[in-house]
């Protein structure tokens, strides 16, 4: 009987390997960030400024990148570099004008699980 | 977007596959050495005859060939999904990273295992060839260290590392034991050694199992307080209720492993137990679909944030008891424009603005799908009265419900938006798993009917528990972790534990078939049909609650 009913079984199975490839998680996420100087030093209007992202495991740099979003979600690649502790993320913003804008990273951590994310900030008028 | 989405699901699914595999090779090796006692070679020796150990040395073989297969699959996948997600593909760091270096190690070692499974098949008393495959599987399970969560922390690393090394090898004992008992009954049919060994193989595992349960609760109990926390942590993110997911799911199995030592037990002191072979072969099946669940929730479990580093984000155990408390279902939806004006706004980066009408739009979807679910469990739940015999075409409203989705699921596209249907199915993630979910829903509809309307066709019903359990699987294993980490867990909170009870659906059916279906003389006729029946009215039982779930579901507006 069983041999039988997973031989029957077996015909329906691509159906059932299409379903499995369907449904499909968007966004599997491991490496976060803790904190940022973003809630701290918030953004100068028209400054360049260096914003340090920490994140709660190790970051491979190189399989990384991190955008500036602006109005309209209008991506920008910005420059990013390690910091001098473990999981620190330095991000170089340029100079902005006042308005809301979003950080959205892309890192492949340690484990080896991508994290694609957003961190939304706001640059004030002085 | 939609290959990187594809590439990250079978790079995670493929993780759950790699696990029972590594289990297969690792269990394997230890029922090898300890149930079939392969190293025992004295004149009175209690080994197990050739042919039982050849059916071991198949599964180790099985076990070998699949993970290499999905190791090197996986280092693959792993390449596509930093192309698509990066826009290039930086070779050489991809070859440096410790994943990388760890994986090959693996796969390496599992074509080892193939080379020696392959001289074992042919002589089952080479012991040079035991001996180095269990010289082999000390790199095998240490490798494991650099794959894990640990890995990447900045606190207790090495700790972690180990404690979840150890973790894994005690799971892969007990999976690798259930998969070898289940394969020993299975080839008792051509063999009449496996007939003879199976009372003493369920007597051997007993100990076996308990010392593997013993040190996976006192690995997992650390490696939980660490990564969750607290109660919040627990409860309210994805990480937290996958470990309490996975616990519930051990408590399942480890029914069925005490009720499998119990008869085991009988059968020593009486030298005759009918449960031994009359349910026990069938408990450990069922055992089989919540263990591969497990092992499934563990490697996602290796994907997520662990709760402690999310604490901003975390969902409080009262908002989570609020998603699954009881209201009056929505029946009424919002127009298909209000929805469309919405959504713009909603899928904004910058100046997000959540979206009333979807999330209405959603609500209505969940629930009218519970009213449909919950109403077809009624009339299946009637049928086990055996007075009205329409009852037996309760999964008409599977149809039913597959028509529903077909139109609701995705607004934009055909038939009530703009997009058309093919365009629309290959050229958006969502819209292609939500095309595929209609399809399952049509397919468990029409099967299921055709089984239990057509005599003829009774095979046809083993594909609802599998289907079930795939379907559970996925449940479990969809994370919806994304942007809006709170947001996204209320919603996955739901499906999480819509996911265990469908497992369950899934164990519970095949149960009552396989009880139902073996063979008179095998059982205790006193309680046959009883066992059977109760998991059977547990099955429908559980989809019973999952129709509530939905029926009451409304989604956090985000």
């Amino acid at each position: 009987m069983f041999p039988r009913a997973i031989k029957q079984s077996g015909r329906l199975m691509p159906a059932v390997a299409l379903c499995l490839l369907a449904l499909t998680p968007m966004a599997w996420s491991h490496a976060v960030v803790t904190e940022s100087s973003l809630t701290s030093e918030p953004v100068k209007p028209n400054h360049a400024t260096k914003v340090v992202l920490f994140f709660n495991s190790g970051v491979e740099l190189a399989l990384s990148r991190v955008f500036l979003v602006s109005k309209g979600d209008v991506f920008h690649p910005v420059h990013i570099a390690k910091g001098k502790k473990a999981g620190e993320m330095l991000v170089d913003i340029p100079p902005l004008e006042p308005g809301d804008y979003a950080l959205k990273y892309k890192v492949f951590a340690a484990d080896g699980h991508f994290t694609e994310n957003v961190i939304r900030f706001r640059v004030d008028n002085p | 977007m939609f290959i990187q989405g594809l590439a990250n699901f079978i790079d995670d699914f493929l993780g759950g596959l790699m696990l029972i595999s590594y289990a297969l090779i690792v269990g394997s090796l230890i029922w090898a050495a300890w149930i079939l006692r392969v190293w025992d070679r004295s004149a009175t020796g209690t080994g197990a005859g050739e042919p039982v150990v050849t059916v071991c040395v198949r599964l180790l073989k099985g076990g070998a060939m699949t993970l290499a297969a999905m190791q090197g699959t996986k280092l693959l996948i792993k390449g596509v999904l930093l192309a698509a997600t990066l826009g290039d593909f930086p070779l050489e760091a991809y070859f440096g990273t410790v994943q990388f270096i760890a994986g090959l190690l693996r796969f390496f070692l599992s074509c080892g295992f193939i080379y020696l499974a392959g001289r074992l098949s042919v002589s089952p008393d080479d012991r040079s060839a035991w001996n180095t495959a269990a010289i082999l599987t000390v790199p095998l399970v240490i490798s494991g260290a650099w794959l894990v969560h640990g890995v990447g922390r900045f606190e207790h690393r090495e700790q972690l590392m180990v404690m979840t090394v150890i973790h894994q090898l005690a799971a892969a004992v007990w999976v690798g034991g259930v998969a070898q008992l289940l394969f020993l009954w299975h080839s008792r049919r051509t063999e009449q050694a496996a007939h003879q060994f199976w009372p003493i193989a369920i007597t051997r595992f007993g100990r076996l199992g308990a010392t593997s349960v013993l040190l996976l609760v006192s690995t997992g109990l650390p490696l939980a307080v660490e990564y969750i926390g607290s109660l919040d942590g627990l409860f309210g993110t994805g990480y937290g209720s996958l470990v309490a997911t996975k616990a519930a799911l051990m408590a399942g199995a480890l029914y069925f492993a005490y009720r499998n030592h119990k008869a085991g037990k009988e059968w020593k002191e009486r030298g005759a137990s009918a449960d031994l072979t009359g349910k026990v072969p069938y408990f450990i099946e069922a055992e089989t679909f919540v263990l591969v669940a497990v092992l499934f929730v563990a490697a996602t479990l290796s994907s997520q944030p662990p709760s402690v580093d999310i604490k901003d984000t975390t969902a409080t155990v009262s908002e989570v008891a609020y998603m699954f408390s009881p209201r009056l279902p929505k029946i009424s939806s919002p127009t298909h424009e209000q929805l469309l004006a919405g959504e713009p706004g909603r899928v904004a980066v910058v100046d997000k603005v959540p979206s009333v009408a979807a999330t209405e739009w959603s609500d209505y979807n969940h629930n009218i799908s519970g009213m449909f679910l919950t109403g077809m469990c009624l009339v299946a739940m009637l049928s086990y009265t055996g007075r009205f015999r329409w009852t037996r075409y309760w999964p008409v409203g599977f149809i039913g419900l597959s028509i529903f989705l077909f139109f609701r699921s995705d607004a934009e596209t055909w038939p009530l938006g703009p997009i058309g249907f093919w365009e629309s199915t290959f050229g958006n993630g969502e819209v292609f798993q939500h095309r595929i979910a209609t399809l399952l829903a049509f397919m468990l509809g029409v099967l299921e009917l055709r089984a239990r309307t057509r005599p003829d066709a009774h095979r046809l019903r083993y594909m609802f528990p599998v289907l079930s359990a795939f379907g559970g699987i996925l449940l479990l294993t969809h994370s919806h972790a994304e942007f809006e980490l709170k947001s996204e867990y209320l919603i996955q909170s739901t499906h999480t534990a819509m996911g265990l009870l469908a497992v369950v659906v899934a164990s519970g059916r095949w149960l009552e078939l396989r009880l139902a279906a073996a063979p008179v003389s095998l059982q205790s006729a006193s309680s046959r049909f009883d066992t059977g029946q109760v998991a059977g009215f547990l099955s429908i039982l559980a989809m019973f609650v999952i129709g509530n779930f939905l029926m009451f579901y409304r989604e956090p507006l985000y």
